[in-house]
């Protein structure tokens, strides 16, 4: 998702005469913190959506307390994380998901929530205004009920669409994520002319990750590589229709392209689940810290080495050349780092 | 005036500075002298103020550092992480008094 794109490197002349270093950044240990945590704040969810990758539902018995949410969000701002996305579960069920919010935008962390707006009425939709959050992302995975509840069991389309139109009302940039599946594909044309109807900031889909509750649905949920082709098509038109409008991002290289380009540029960025356990990347099963037991610093240093360890290596290349093994994701495995 | 963009973050890393724009996700990354210029850029100074301190911590000429600033603060502009407020020119004496 992060790349350095291009290096303003100043003045030549200053530092070749002033023999300065030269810019680096290029890897992700070039930082002293990561540029980007995702935090997954809660298992609970009040929808059991046959794709979820975390296979979310009920709540963890171990997840982070109050005190040791605040003092992870004390080591973020410590350390400078520029930018925090938290989820879920559903972030919003979460009893300290405001204290946090508040928390974090007070000390100018770029927030971006990632929920599926089923509790998001005119006064929530006010308070992310309020908060100044980069973004509010929410799930929309079709144009009518039919298509999205099939995907999203307990959910309901309406709230959904409701909870975008409040948070538009209220000013708060709005994207809609939309996971592709053999029963939604052929309405992403239909859906973006919707999105921006809505008066949508950013309409995001890529590939479906064949990670969590998706690998064990994935025989009724992936899209063939002809209603892929298709889908990218109807992509790239929209974009070029919607240019200077709305924002269209895909990614079209799924879950295995993604791994082997992970395990030669590992991004600057920590994965922390519920129970503040720190994953090497989502696809993967590997625990590479404990907020419990590490200090976010230590967490970092710890992600770095772990990209090093042969264990991971020869696990990802199991996984690239047998993606069931993508199941394996959420079935946890610490690394011992020295 | 010139400022950062709404959604910028600038952190000191050792190698000099990075500037995550963070509402289409893309990192910058620059050298130390770079950073120095985000510092000064962070504290509201103008681009003759900017060539002014840099050429007395460099110990040497405005002259011959003016234009590597002008086009680093250009890149930034360019690519929508700075705004000036005021419509003169980057680096010119008018925006310097517009500034004031």
């Amino acid at each position: 998702m992060i790349e350095n794109e291009l290096r303003p490197a100043p003045t030549q002349t200053i530092h070749s005469t002033q023999g300065k270093t030269t810019s680096k950044g290029n890897i992700f240990s070039d930082y002293t913190a990561p540029l980007f945590i995702a935090w997954q704040l809660n298992a609970a969810c009040n929808l059991e959506c046959l794709h979820c990758c975390e296979e979310a539902g009920h709540s963890m018995p171990d997840e982070l307390n109050h005190d040791e949410i605040m003092d992870f969000c004390r080591q973020i701002v410590q350390l400078q994380i520029p930018y925090v996305a938290i989820s879920g579960g559903e972030p919003l069920m979460h009893p300290d998901f405001f204290t946090i919010s508040e928390f974090l935008r007070r000390h100018k962390v770029t927030l971006k929530v990632e929920t599926n707006g089923s509790f998001i009425d005119r006064s929530v939709a006010k308070r992310f205004a309020q908060l100044g959050f980069r973004s509010v992302q929410v799930s929309v995975d079709g144009v009518t009920p039919e298509t999205f509840e099939k995907l999203r069991i307990k959910g309901d389309w309406q709230k959904a669409i409701d909870a975008c139109k409040y948070l538009v009302e209220a000013g708060v940039k709005t994207e809609i994520v939309f996971v592709p599946t053999k029963f939604n594909c052929h309405e992403t044309g239909e859906l973006i002319d919707m999105a921006y109807r809505l008066g949508i900031y950013g309409f995001y889909t890529g590939k479906t990750m064949r990670i969590g509750r998706a690998a064990q649905n994935w025989d009724i949920l992936c899209p063939s590589d002809a209603e892929y082709e298709q889908l990218f098509k109807v992509l790239s038109e929209k974009q070029n229709q919607y240019d200077g409008k709305m924002k269209i991002y895909y990614y079209p290289y799924d879950v295995i392209e993604e791994l082997k380009y992970r395990l030669e540029y590992p991004s600057a960025s920590l994965l922390v689940i519920p129970n503040g356990k720190v994953k090497l990347i989502g696809p993967l099963p590997f625990i590479c810290g404990d907020l419990r037991k590490h200090r976010l610093a230590e967490v970092w240093e710890r992600y770095q080495k772990s990209w090093q360890l042969p264990q991971v290596h020869t696990f990802t290349q199991k996984v690239i050349n047998d993606p069931h093994l993508l199941a394996e994701s959420n079935r946890w495995q610490e690394l011992s780092i020295k | 005036m010139m400022q950062f963009t709404e959604h910028i973050q600038v952190r000191p890393e050792k190698f000099g500075a990075v500037v995550f724009e963070t509402l289409s996700e893309k990192v910058f990354v620059t050298n130390k002298t770079g950073a120095e210029i985000l510092c000064l850029l962070e504290q509201h100074k103008i681009p003759e103020e900017i060539i002014a301190q840099l050429a007395r911590d460099y110990g040497c000429s405005p002259d011959l550092i003016k234009n590597d600033v002008q086009e680093f603060i250009a890149d930034l502009t360019n690519h929508a992480l700075l705004r000036s407020d005021s419509p003169a020119k980057a680096g010119t004496k008018s925006e310097k008094k517009d500034d004031k």
